[in-house]
């Protein structure tokens, strides 16, 4: 087994994809830095200080404002409010929400990458492991050697989970070493607060408690692993099914932009909460922000993505097993 | 180098696991062993100050609402003051639209406001248009006793309001800005303009018992051709309107 998995190693680092998906995020945390360095510059001029109180202050203020709008949805509304009590509630006991350093921009990438960018990542690598074996030929060198065929396509995904957890810690230490020697390498031990709860009545504080920084990211990593982990098996059932690696990228890519999309508008649609794409935001429970459809909790999010992780797995290997290959 | 890619990866499949399953357990499991307490936080002494702080309170007038260019007369002021003044000037504008006196009573009653109005040398407050004229929906009601409820509850709210100010800030200079009519071309506009008259006499002398809070009068401003600087609904200055009120105002700030 362990011979096979280094066989399947050996040939995605002969692919270079992982160096590929490298200079990808490289090049976007770079811009992502820019545009971040950019944006605190500008907010700095527009108020005139750097300091996070009077900023956060002026920030409740405006949000109250938009709050008395009349022409403002309730769905808005709510997600507004809840932003406005958490800032209060940051305010109040003097937490910086967005203590500048490497480990605070690491933080917002992630919560800002963790339902489109990092599940592109992996459908980089996820979605040609099996169908590229059909399209060069080797699928029939591969599986006339004295080997179960479960354990070829273990191997792969194994492999898979491997390239996964590789992806998740290049993206952590690039954007940490990019965008410290902007925002500063410090800030890891910063206070932050998580278990915010969202009830009807807005925003629940009895739960919350502080943590590190350096801990929330941890957790935050985690989060965002488990979520590649699903997307890169669901695309490795697609690339099971469909021969053709174009078309599984296809059908993935439009399941992970449309689940991009409905988040925003799905607030009404209640069953579509069962759909994986738009679970995919799970950092944002630990964060405190609203939902997209009401009642969705973090273990509900998960279940749903657990759901379809082992079906997805279930399918892969039934038709791997049993399909002819001619 | 296959090997040690393997085994890397292998470690951080590891740690990313405790990572979730950390997460996992501090999102239900994690009962609140450290509550943050409330803070009590001390006011800072004033850090390097650069320029003038200016600090705005109040309800719509304050945020500007009316004005195309979304200044309001606290920007047309600060843009006079930095002219004037050659120096930088830095704004907290603490305006809500609607805002009745006692709700800037509570809000003067938080920390972070207590600190903003701590650190500020100018500090322009607009209060009491909702109060009076009910947010411009509708005229007050004659009935007088009803109207003396009113006034006495605002007063006691601005009274607070100035002695919240006074506790943080000894030195700045407070300018009260003064109801003006915006009804004075309507029906009983005759009528009307004689409260807001009283109502700003009232709030004059409130102003009057604290050490430098300036009472601004607004009132002859919008007396002559009022619809010339009002805004569409006819309630908020327009933008000419916001510019006399920050002229009145720019030319009583000394520095």
């Amino acid at each position: 087994m362990t011979k096979l998995v280094q066989n399947e190693m050996l040939k995605l680092i002969a692919k270079k994809r992982l160096i590929v998906i490298g200079i990808i995020i490289g090049v976007l945390v770079i811009l992502f830095t820019y545009a971040q360095y950019k944006e605190t510059e500008t907010q700095r001029k527009k108020l005139g200080t750097s300091d996070w109180r009077t900023i956060l202050q002026q920030q409740i203020v405006d949000t109250t404002n938009r709050l008395s709008s009349s022409r403002i949805s309730d769905e808005w509304k709510k997600q507004l409010q809840i932003s406005l009590q958490q800032k209060q509630y940051y305010l109040d006991h003097d937490i910086n929400p967005a203590e500048p350093g490497a480990p605070t921009f690491i933080r917002i990438f992630l919560e800002n990458s963790i339902d489109l960018f990092i599940p592109l990542m992996v459908m980089v690598i996820a979605s040609d492991l099996v169908s590229s074996e059909h399209s060069m030929g080797t699928v029939k060198l591969l599986l006339t050697r004295p080997v179960k065929r479960w354990k070829i396509l273990l191997s792969k995904y194994i492999t898979l989970c491997l390239a996964v957890s590789l992806i998740i810690a290049i993206a952590g230490i690039l954007s940490y070493l990019i965008s410290g020697t902007v925002f500063g390498y410090k800030g890891w031990g910063a206070p932050i607060l998580t278990g915010f709860n969202i009830t009807d009545e807005g925003l629940s504080t009895s739960d919350v408690r502080l943590l590190s920084l350096w801990e929330f990211l941890l957790m935050d990593l985690g989060l965002v692993w488990f979520v590649a982990i699903v997307v890169g098996t669901l695309s490795f059932m697609l690339s099971v099914l469909i021969r053709s690696t174009a078309a599984g990228m296809g059908v993935m890519l439009a399941a992970l932009i449309s689940g991009a999309i409905l988040s925003n508008m799905v607030s009404s649609w209640e069953s579509a909460k069962y759909f994986f794409m738009v679970n995919l935001r799970l950092t944002d429970y630990m964060k405190g922000s609203a939902p997209p459809i009401e009642g969705m909790n973090l273990s509900f999010s998960m279940m749903v993505l657990l759901v379809w992780w082992a079906a997805a797995l279930i399918v892969s290997f039934v038709v791997f097993t049993k399909r002819d290959v001619y | 180098m296959v090997r040690l890619v393997t085994i890397i990866a292998a470690l951080f499949f590891l740690l990313w696991l405790a990572g979730l399953g950390w997460a996992v357990s501090e999102y239900y499991a994690g009962k609140q062993d450290q509550v943050p307490k409330a803070s009590e936080q001390k006011i800072e002494k004033a850090e390097n100050k650069k320029g003038l702080t200016v600090v705005a309170l109040g309800d719509s007038l304050t945020r500007g609402t009316g004005d195309e260019t979304g200044k309001g007369y606290v920007g047309v002021l600060v843009d006079e003051l930095k002219e004037k003044t050659k120096q930088p000037v830095q704004l907290t504008n603490l305006g809500i639209n609607g805002q009745r006196s006692d709700q800037l009573r509570n809000q003067v009653g938080q920390t972070e406001v207590q600190r903003q109005i701590h650190k500020a040398d100018v500090i322009v407050v607009t209060i009491g248009g909702n109060d009076l004229f009910r947010g411009g929906q509708g005229i007050i009601e004659f009935k007088n006793e009803d109207l003396t409820g009113i006034q006495t509850k605002y007063l006691e709210n601005i009274k607070a309001i100035f002695e919240q100010i006074r506790n943080h800030n000894q030195n700045a200079n407070v300018f009260f800005i003064g109801l003006y009519n915006p009804f004075i071309e309507l029906g009983e506009g005759k009528e009307m303009s004689k409260v807001v008259r009283q109502w700003n006499y009232q709030s004059a002398e409130v102003s009057a018992a604290f050490p430098k809070i300036v009472f601004v009068p607004t009132f002859d401003l919008f007396e002559l051709k009022v619809n010339d600087y009002l805004y569409s609904d006819k309630f908020h200055p327009n933008t000419k309107g916001y510019r006399l009120i920050a002229e009145r105002v720019a030319s009583l700030i000394t520095w």
